[in-house]
């Protein structure tokens, strides 16, 4: 199979779970217990049981799940629209994208930073296996891993506030929000610092530990013997050899972890009151906003069926192997 | 001076809003006739002096001097009188607001100076009422033809009268900016500039307040608050709030239909009030709590009406476990091997649920299980989601003992509602199912007795009734906890309306 029939395959099936999890995602949400025009006005004892009627119908809730709003929902879709936000009274997709700068501006350091301080002291720790320097990354490791990401976050901001004067929340200081971005930038890169941290020291640690164990293993093989046996030095066999071939799992953990990253960043984005997409994925679920929490599954849904699309494709380089197959 | 706050104002549109935080900014850049000030009572906002009829059918108010909207055009009477009007015309649209003008007859401005109200019927809190129903520009409301139209206007360039004034609302980006209106009619606020800033968690919240990214708090959780009160250069403000907590009693009438689903033993006055003396609420304030409270007695908290409308006289059912025990024994409910009265084959043993979202309930179910285990009664704790818990009470009626808090009114009005008949379908208010012919009517009288001496009498009565019948047994009254930087600012009055209201903002300066 050449590489251009193995895409097209990997879009038709990625299309397909689409649609699969997009359905489950509509009952899903709608089989949860409570009422969402209850959830939305809260206990407010300024809407009367007229009105509150009113929004149900407004909200298309009056109608039965099944057919009436599972094909109302999906007509709009197919129409490019995401429906109304309840709680917001704004379009879905208006408040996805403008979340989506600030999210993606968090993960994709935090991510960057994990990765390539991960797979470094992974590589590190696996080449000088049982020094000194192995047994203290193996621990650092294992406990950032093992570390919950709120209490991590909330200890960072009391030291990082107490001590070095870091802003307590928010992703820009309100006093700046209406200057450009760019005059903004030293604003942003500060209110930047501590979730960027607490995410890198999150995701570093299983990063590091799949590296390395990955090192340890292709450091076995017989072809790093081989290469050894031709007299290269350990710095060429690192390069040339077992880092390519330790890369494999690293790039599947990687594109499995995009699709976490955005639920990581709900921990992340709550502790610092960061103003991002995981904070509107909470605020929607807990408000019960079906066409809010319908649309961030989607993003969701696609962002990680790309990021494994892209995983794929990477692998189709790195690994001739799959290339033939 | 910044403010962190939890939330942010859902609009600023007066039509549509339904958050707190809405009515917060509301009470900072708009006016109404009146308003209610710390001490409880009504004072003139708009409105320099008003009187009513001996009917109470005419109302009279005259504006003050020199009042203008923030875009600088003066205000005249229509401005106050139109939106009112508004309301009564399209009460679909303006439908947070709609509650307030029933009873209105007619909203006219008589000069430029004068509105008069004509009323159907004389009514109770004509003040507080009025004290949500703010002057706004007719051309900013009047383009929109719908009643969807104008719910979905955001008011983001809201424009008032108040001391201060919007510079800048964006919703998205949680901004919230408010400057200091010099041309106020009571004379400008000494603080130049609010900027509200939300956080989402409240531990980085009041770390905020510590390293002082903020100056002040308006909502300090419970759990912080003795923390905060250690934090240098912060004074921790503690005053009597209006919310409580209470214990629900099914009290659904036997022939609701749909059928409620209870222990019959409930129906028992008796074992109503072994339950009442079973409850040591000043435990519960004390090591639940955390003193930051008060044990409660009646569905009107104290500060209502400055102390007004609570029911003093009301004496609290004393924690006693022999005399519970004893009235048991009386009502012919004997011990069984197991530790459990019954009666007939009615085992007192009761379902104890509480809402999943308040970390206090659990603690308190907990010791309340305590000491109805030492009289015989065997409660079952029971956390539940609170959607779900509200679709068990209405209308299914399904539980038994229920822990759950109320925020009620400045004025009496709501509460009182919350126990009357009708308020128990499906999207009312009645949590207990409490049905008292003689109670509602009651109700009805005191929302049409515009003499204050006569209401309160009303009112006291009602409290008696529901004391005495117990579909509540109401354990605690909370305090309001806020915090503010006093190395920056002073002079905040300390009440029950908040040290962010306009009373109180329109005294605070800076520390020089």
């Amino acid at each position: 199979m050449n590489r251009r029939d193995y895409l097209f395959r990997k879009i038709v099936f990625g299309l397909i779970t689409l649609c699969i999890v997009v359905t489950i995602d509509f009952f899903l949400f709608r089989v949860l217990p409570g009422d969402p025009v209850r959830a939305v006005i809260g206990r407010n004892v300024r809407i009367s049981k007229e009105n509150q009627q009113a929004l149900r119908e407004q909200f298309g809730l009056d109608k039965p799940i099944f057919p009436d709003q599972f094909f109302d929902t999906l007509g709009q879709w197919v129409h490019g629209n995401l429906g109304i936000s309840w709680s917001l009274r704004r379009p879905v997709g208006e408040v996805l994208i403008s979340k989506l700068g600030s999210t993606l501006l968090l993960i994709s350091l935090g991510q960057i930073f994990s990765i390539v301080l991960g797979i470094a002291l992974g590589l590190f720790a696996g080449w000088k296996r049982k020094k000194a320097v192995d047994v203290g990354a193996l621990t650092f490791s294992l406990i950032a891993w093992a570390t919950p990401t709120f209490w991590l976050g909330i200890i960072l901001l009391a030291v990082g506030s107490s001590l070095f004067g870091l802003p307590t929340g928010g992703s820009v200081d309100p006093a700046n929000v209406n200057k450009t971005f760019f005059e903004n930038l030293p604003d942003i890169a500060r209110h930047l610092i501590l979730p960027t941290l607490t995410f890198t020291i999150v995701y570093l640690g299983e990063y590091m530990l799949i590296m390395r164990s990955s090192v340890l293993e292709v450091l076995g093989e017989d072809y790093i013997l081989t290469a050894k046996a031709k007299g290269m030095s350990n710095w060429q066999v690192m390069r040339k050899h077992a880092l390519k071939n330790a890369m494999l799992p690293i790039v599947t953990l990687i594109a499995l972890n995009l699709g976490f990253t955005v639920s990581g960043a709900i921990y992340v984005e709550t502790v610092f009151s960061y103003d991002g997409l995981g904070k509107l994925f909470q605020d929607a679920l807990a408000k019960q906003d079906f066409p809010l929490l319908q649309g961030a599954f989607l993003l969701l849904a696609v962002s990680v069926i790309i990021a494994n699309m892209l995983a794929d494709i990477l692998y189709t380089y790195l690994d001739p192997r799959v290339r033939q197959t | 001076m910044r403010v962190g706050w939890m939330g942010k104002p859902d609009t600023l549109n007066p039509a549509y809003a339904f958050l707190t935080e809405s009515y917060i900014i509301f009470d900072l850049i708009f006016n109404p006739l009146v308003t209610e000030a710390p001490d409880g009572k009504y004072v003139g906002a708009l409105a320099k002096e008003w009187k009513h009829s001996d009917d109470g059918l005419t109302w009279t108010f005259t504006l003050k001097d020199n009042i203008k909207f923030h875009d600088g055009t003066p205000v005249t009477a229509d401005d106050a009188a139109w939106p009112i009007n508004a309301v009564m015309k399209d009460p679909e649209g303006w439908s947070t607001l709609a509650n307030y003008v029933a009873g209105f007859k007619e909203v006219k401005a008589i000069d430029a100076k004068t509105v008069r109200i004509t009323l159907d019927n004389p009514i109770g809190n004509m003040e507080y009422r009025l004290s949500f129903l703010y002057a706004l520009p007719r051309k900013d409301f009047e383009q929109f033809k719908t009643a969807e139209d104008l719910q979905n206007f955001n008011n983001d360039k809201a424009i008032g009268t108040g001391p201060f004034k919007l510079k800048q609302f964006d919703k998205d980006k949680g901004v919230l900016i408010l400057d200091a209106n010099p041309d106020y009619f009571d004379g400008p606020p000494k603080i130049d500039q609010i900027i509200f800033q939300t956080f989402d968690n409240s531990d980085a919240l009041v770390q905020a307040l510590k390293a002082g990214d903020v100056d002040m708090v308006t909502e300090v959780p419970q759990s912080a608050f003795a923390t905060v009160k250690g934090f240098a250069n912060v004074k921790a403000v503690q005053t009597p709030g209006r919310y409580f907590v209470e214990m629900i009693i099914n009290s659904v009438a036997a022939d609701h239909d749909p059928k409620p689903t209870r222990n019959p033993a409930l129906e028992d006055p008796q074992v109503r009030l072994a339950i009442a003396h079973a409850i040591n609420k000043k435990d519960l304030v004390d090591v639940v709590l955390q003193d930051l409270g008060k044990p409660a007695t009646t569905i009107v908290p104290p500060i209502l009406g400055g102390g007004f409308w609570h029911n003093g006289d009301i004496k609290d059912v004393e924690f006693d476990l022999a005399k519970a025990n004893q009235i048991l024994e009386d009502a012919g409910y004997k011990m069984g091997s197991d530790g459990v009265r019954a009666k007939d084959k009615v085992k007192l043993e009761f379902r104890l649920q509480y809402p999943s979202d308040n970390p206090l309930y659990p603690r308190a179910a907990d010791l309340i299980t305590g000491w109805f285990k030492q009289v015989g009664i065997k409660a079952t704790p029971q956390s539940v989601n609170p959607d779900a818990l509200t679709a068990a009470i209405t209308p299914a009626g399904d539980y038994d003992l229920v822990l759950w808090g109320w925020g009620p009114d400045p004025d009496p009005d709501f509460i009182l509602s919350v126990m009357t008949t009708e308020q128990f379908v499906e999207g009312g208010w009645s949590d207990s199912g409490y049905h008292n012919p003689q109670y509602d009517e009651l109700y009805k009288k005191q929302q049409q007795t515009a003499n204050p001496d006569e209401r309160q009498k009303i009112i006291w009565q009602m409290q008696e009734m529901v004391f005495n019948d117990r579909p509540y047994i109401v354990i605690w009254y909370e305090d309001i906890l806020q915090a503010y930087r006093s190395d920056r600012f002073k002079g905040f009055i300390e009440s029950p309306l908040g040290i962010e209201s306009q009373a109180s903002l329109m005294q605070a300066e800076p520390v020089k």
